[in-house]
């Protein structure tokens, strides 16, 4: 009964399995076939004469390493500074009173609910009025301050942290800018690890904000990925595509599964506390 | 999981709440000593709260109030002499028979995924969640889809549905079946449906951690009162999960009104192309971008998302009202105050 049980659990798990790894199969199965072979009838499982100049000719069609620099730049950009200014206000959020904390909290819990091409939008308008479009003082600019989903990330670790740490400093006459810096950062490394993983990824990942906010030469490779791989008649490219968006994808699987443990807590926790 | 402030008893608040109200005979020094820090108190909650405050007025108050403005106007991006047109374009909005289809095609998307999402995902919590050799790596593997950043995904399901080289009408032709035109009505839709169902990694996660909040004893109890797997599921599990599903609800809702897979999906091989996208998957969102860049109908656009936004509000708030009492807090969501005992007690 038991033994029946568990190997329909298997069986299941297997099934699942194969469903949510087939796409990354056949993606790497297309990125690794001749261009005639996408034409093949009937369609080739596998690729007959595998080879790795998809790669290389992905890397050369459109300027890669440009656009991977550029989501690199913003990506890293806004990660260090929005962890930073979020575990900053987190802390204010978790210790510290004064009138209006409880307003100001729900309003930026609100903010959570915004649609955010609704003030993208104007805030494009704003951008180009100020010719800040095709540059990445915006990405700066969000990050300094902070982001509300991260915000209430921080402030829930800092919640439940014991109260006896700060107090001593306070009784050694530590300020709370020290307090903050010198106690409570250094202690929630593994809320930054999830901060920092969550905000590159969702700026790698993001494609309505570069595609309004930058050209084609400063633009991100997400934009570029969906569009970019096309011959002289205009038609696209597959295998170029699917080596194009191998390479795009890799690095944050791999960055994934090097750091899950935290990363995957962080995301289970953060909503439902 | 929230387990609240702890205070050891008689320990000083350094909250300084008590500070604030200095009693009538306190001495005059210790008084304004007191005073001082708990002022110094607050003013550091606002160098704390401070730059997010700023930036909240500076690059949220401000563009929405602008879009807010805008969506009164005719504004296009063109001509400089855009006008005060009133409510006309929400006047439109809501006579606009594409907007409206869109805005319909766009709750029937939601009413579909969300509750799939919700089953798949709790379906294969339930599964990673027994005691079964490794695990972890199919917890890992079947989260992986999730960290898929959307263009990636879209570009891999593209790849799958292609008419001609895809695996989906390979496996069809294996079968000796004709090939479809997966990407074209009406199976588009299908597509970005399988497309959304492939994160649900995500809600799994979710409901696994809540899953692991049940206390293994509440079963225990149950098998020795006699109760089936299928009692035990419905009477503790569903009820102890309740909250996260709620959640799960809510967040999904949330971001299905606001997708915008499509366009990535059905991108042409030119920039900021949306025009081939089929009436199947011609979502709410996907007409804002149409109407924005090809139109450049800037006022129109901000109208749409102002209204998408009311709707997202209206809906959350039904929401909340629609599951009172059926979603069951055993913990004090409220992470401020001192949570109760986690009990199975009524209110």
């Amino acid at each position: 009964m038991v033994f029946r049980r568990r190997s329909a659990v298997y069986m299941l798990l297997v099934g699942a399995l194969v469903l949510f790894l087939g796409p990354f199969a056949w993606l790497l199965d297309t990125a690794l076939k001749a261009p005639d072979e996408l034409r093949a009838l009937p369609v080739h499982w596998w690729p007959h004469h595998p080879n790795l100049s998809n790669f290389r000719d992905a890397l050369t069609h459109i300027d890669y390493f440009g656009y991977a620099r550029n989501s690199l730049t913003i990506a890293t950009v806004y990660a260090v500074l929005v962890t930073l200014a979020s575990a900053w206000a987190g802390y204010g959020f978790a210790r510290l009173h004064a009138p209006g904390k409880k307003l100001i909290f729900n309003v930026l819990l609100s903010t959570m609910m915004l649609p955010q091409i609704l003030t993208l939008i104007p805030t494009y308008l704003l951008f180009a009025k100020m010719h800040l479009t095709n540059t990445y003082v915006p990405w700066v600019l969000w990050g300094l301050c902070g982001a509300p989903y991260l915000i209430f990330l921080f402030r829930q670790f800092f919640s439940n942290m014991p109260k006896e740490l700060e107090e001593a400093a306070i009784v050694d006459g530590c300020g709370q800018i020290r307090i903050f810096w010198r106690i409570f950062l250094p202690q929630s490394w593994p809320v930054i690890a999830t901060s920092l993983i969550l905000s590159f990824s969702w700026t790698w990942g993001d494609y309505i904000a570069p595609a309004l906010l930058l050209d084609d030469a400063h633009t991100t490779l997400a934009v570029k990925l969906a569009y970019g791989y096309v011959n002289a008649h205009g038609s696209p490219l597959g295998n170029l595509v699917a080596a194009g968006a191998v390479m795009y994808v890799v690095p944050v699987l791999a960055l994934f599964l090097i750091v899950q443990r935290g990363f995957v807590a962080g995301v289970a926790t953060s909503g439902l506390k | 999981m929230s387990t609240g402030q702890i205070t050891a008893p008689g320990a000083p608040s350094p909250s300084g709440e008590a500070a604030a109200r200095p009693g009538p005979r306190t001495g005059a020094h210790s008084a304004r000593g007191r005073r001082s820090l708990s002022s110094r108190r607050a003013l550091s909650f606002y160098v704390f709260a401070g730059p997010w405050v700023l930036g909240f007025l500076a690059l949220t108050a401000f563009p929405l109030g602008y879009a807010l403005w805008l969506s009164l106007t005719n504004a296009d991006g063109l001509s400089n002499n855009s006008r005060f047109v009133g409510l006309d374009n929400y006047r439109e909005v809501f006579t606009d028979p594409e907007t409206m289809s869109s805005l319909a095609r766009t709750g029937i998307f939601t009413a579909i995924t969300v509750p799939l999402t919700l089953a798949a995902g709790l379906l294969l919590a339930i599964l990673v969640n027994q005691p079964i050799r490794a695990r972890g790596v199919f917890r890992t593997l079947l989260y992986l889809p999730a960290v898929v950043p959307p263009v990636g995904a879209a570009l891999t399901f593209k790849l799958i549905f292609d008419r001609d080289s895809g695996a989906a009408n390979g496996a069809l032709d294996a079968l000796n079946l004709d090939g479809i035109s997966w990407l074209m009505d009406p199976y588009a839709r299908w597509v970005l449906v399988t497309l959304t169902l492939w994160g649900a990694g995500n809600a799994m996660i979710v409901s696994l951690a809540g899953l692991q909040d049940v206390p293994k004893e509440l079963y225990e109890a149950a098998r020795i009162d006699g109760a089936n797997t299928w009692q035990s599921f419905s009477r503790i599990t569903l009820p102890l999960l309740s909250p996260v599903l709620f959640f799960q609800v809510i967040t999904g809702i949330i971001a299905a009104v606001q997708s915008f897979l499509p366009l990535l999906i059905s991108l042409d091989p030119t920039p900021r192309g949306v025009t081939a996208v089929p009436e199947g998957n011609y979502l709410f969102m996907i007409h804002v971008f149409a109407q924005y860049f090809a139109n450049g109908r800037y006022g129109y656009a901000s109208a749409m998302l102002w209204v998408l936004f009311l709707i997202i509000v209206a809906i959350t708030f039904l929401v909340f009202k629609l599951s009172k009492g059926a979603v069951f807090y055993a913990v004090d969501p409220e992470p401020d105050k001192p949570s109760r005992p986690r009990t199975l007690g009524g209110k």
